[in-house]
């Protein structure tokens, strides 16, 4: 069989296929390629299906995709309970076991992680209109994940979370408040037994671009989807030059705050996020490049 | 003669959508591998007739159902989705009856209605799709509450508590369904379900878990029951529950929602 590298997901794929078996991605349309470089995601078609072991998963629906899986009898995934929309009976359910429940607790992450195992149907969706994501992981591949954005995973791909170290606080004494405007924590999924499936939830339409080494670029904190785990990332702190207003005004009131991401590898946004807030001057911050126009 | 594979209705050689639903009719269902089909995308601008009247469906991200009533037309709904109206058209209200008990249940006491002849127009405020049903005589068809758009006035409305402590602690689909039943005549039922709308046909006896904020519509012949889990989530460790359905009839489901039990 010819095989070609799929332009979306990086794995040798079938070019016979209407879409890539591992990805969903379709084969036989040319790339959207903005002038900067990003590569718009081409939404998985209506009723796709993906590869994974003995089992497929089918994507249904373009507004809020549907991810049902027909697991095999030796197959499994793993999820947050609150993306579970259907499953049938025979569908084992068990609880996974987490660490750090306080932590996650403190941080908004969901404490709870449930194990579906076949044989069987399930059906997982996430409650914000957008793009179903599928990143097949070749053996010991890892990739980085912007917390709240995983929607599912094959039970071969282990899970892990570290802080993103990218914060600032703001206010004094009892009134301080620390921020994390990409979340406390960002997921680690590593493909340690073997070939895997990743599946994440991009609210509004998803973005893919490759930095050269050094290549930095300056994206909204909350827009991150996904970045190799090659991908450095800083605070970035940016002040607009003072037209007039108090000195004070420019030194908070209008600042942007940026996440600056460091190549070489791939990174993902998606074009709905949430802006930090941005009305109080910053006290302190992890390690953060600063301009002032 | 082409027969809609949402209504059944027949229609006319050379049609592209239903006459009846809107459906379109030059396209396959999509139906995923283990049964469940997806609720026909109406194409924008999209027309369709009930009783005298015709329904026109504008948009396709958040749909707005455009009808103009014939004059010896009503359509009845929840006040807060109307979008716009002719200043003509005469608007009345329905008690609904339940007094304090749709009150605790966060249900509308009144529903709107509005007689022909005019052009009136509903939408709901979020992404997703129009779900229209048409409803043969001696029909009736369970809804989840808020999700029904408008109604036309042959088409009884009342509402059903949903029994059982179990049911109404855990299974997250509130106190009470909309239900709505056809007697003598058919009618036309527009539903709105947030994100994407699946049905499923189950067979006498057989059963779907399905997570309570995605239930959308039901068969009143579809039995629900709230069904534990062999699961604890949260940091209280709380049990985790599903709507169990078991057919038969139909059930539809909607893909956007907000989770029962969001922690």
């Amino acid at each position: 069989m010819n095989t070609y590298i799929c332009r979306y997901c990086r794995q040798p794929s079938d070019p016979s296929s209407p879409t890539c078996p591992l990805c969903g991605a379709p084969v036989d349309i040319r790339s959207s390629v903005s002038d900067s470089g990003w590569v718009e995601q081409p939404p998985i078609k209506d009723m796709a299906r993906l590869q994974f072991g003995q089992s497929h998963v089918q994507i249904a629906g373009t507004m809020v995709p549907v991810v049902e899986f027909n697991l095999a009898a030796n197959d499994w995934i793993y999820f947050s309970h609150h993306v579970l929309l259907w499953t049938e009976p025979q569908t084992r359910l068990a609880n996974m076991a987490m660490r750090g429940a306080w932590n996650r607790k403190m941080a908004g992450l969901p404490l709870v992680m449930v194990e579906a195992r076949g044989p069987g149907h399930i059906a997982l969706s996430d409650n914000h209109a957008g793009e179903v994501v599928a990143l097949p992981l070749q053996h010991n591949q890892q990739i980085w994940v912007r917390e709240h954005r995983f929607l599912t995973a094959t039970g071969n791909i282990n899970y892990t979370w570290h802080p993103t170290g990218i914060w600032y606080t703001t206010g004094s004494g009892d009134d301080q408040e620390t921020h994390y405007p990409m979340g406390q924590y960002g997921d680690t999924f590593a493909a340690t037994g073997g070939p895997g499936l990743l599946l994440l939830h991009a609210p509004g339409n998803a973005f893919i671009r490759d930095l050269q080494p050094n290549q930095s670029l300056l994206i909204q904190p909350s827009a991150l989807l996904y970045r190799d785990v090659t991908v450095r990332m800083s605070l970035h702190l940016e002040y607009p030059r003072n037209l007039g207003f108090a000195y004070w005004n420019s030194r908070w009131s209008y600042r942007s705050i940026w996440a600056r991401i460091y190549g070489p590898g791939r990174v993902a946004v998606q074009s709905i996020y949430s802006p930090p807030e941005d009305t109080e001057m910053i006290t302190s911050h992890s390690y953060a490049t600063t301009h002032h126009w | 003669m082409i027969q809609c594979q949402w209504c059944q209705a027949q229609n006319q050689p050379g049609t592209t959508s239903c006459q009846t639903c809107g459906a379109p009719l030059d396209e396959r269902n999509k139906v995923s591998d283990s049964g469940w089909r997806e609720a026909p995308r109406l194409r924008d601008m999209v027309e369709f007739r009930f009783s005298g009247s015709t329904c026109q469906v504008e948009g396709e991200l958040v749909p707005v159902a455009e009808v103009a009533l014939h004059p010896q037309d009503g359509v009845y709904f929840e006040h807060h989705v109307l979008l716009w109206k002719d200043e003509s058209v005469p608007l009345s209200s329905l008690n609904t009856g339940g007094g304090m008990k749709r009150t605790v249940g966060g249900m509308p006491h009144i529903v709107t209605v509005a007689n022909g002849p005019g052009r009136i127009a509903f939408s709901r405020d979020a992404p997703g799709e129009l779900v229209v049903l048409p409803l043969h005589p001696g029909m009736e068809l369970d809804v989840r509450e808020h999700a029904f758009l408008v109604a036309s006035h042959s088409i009884q409305y009342s509402f059903v508590r949903i029994k059982g402590l179990v049911n109404l602690l855990h299974g997250g689909n509130g106190m009470y369904m909309d239900r709505f039943v056809t007697t003598g005549y058919p009618g036309m039922l527009l539903l709105h379900g947030n994100g994407n709308v699946l049905e499923r046909t189950l067979q006498p006896g057989e059963k779907i878990l399905v997570e309570p904020g995605g239930f959308l519509y039901k068969d009143s012949t579809v039995q629900m029951q709230a069904a534990q889990m062999p699961l604890k989530t949260g940091f209280m460790r709380q049990s985790m529950y599903l709507a169990e359905m078991t057919g038969p009839g139909r059930v539809g489901i909607q893909s956007m929602y907000v989770h029962h039990h969001a922690d």
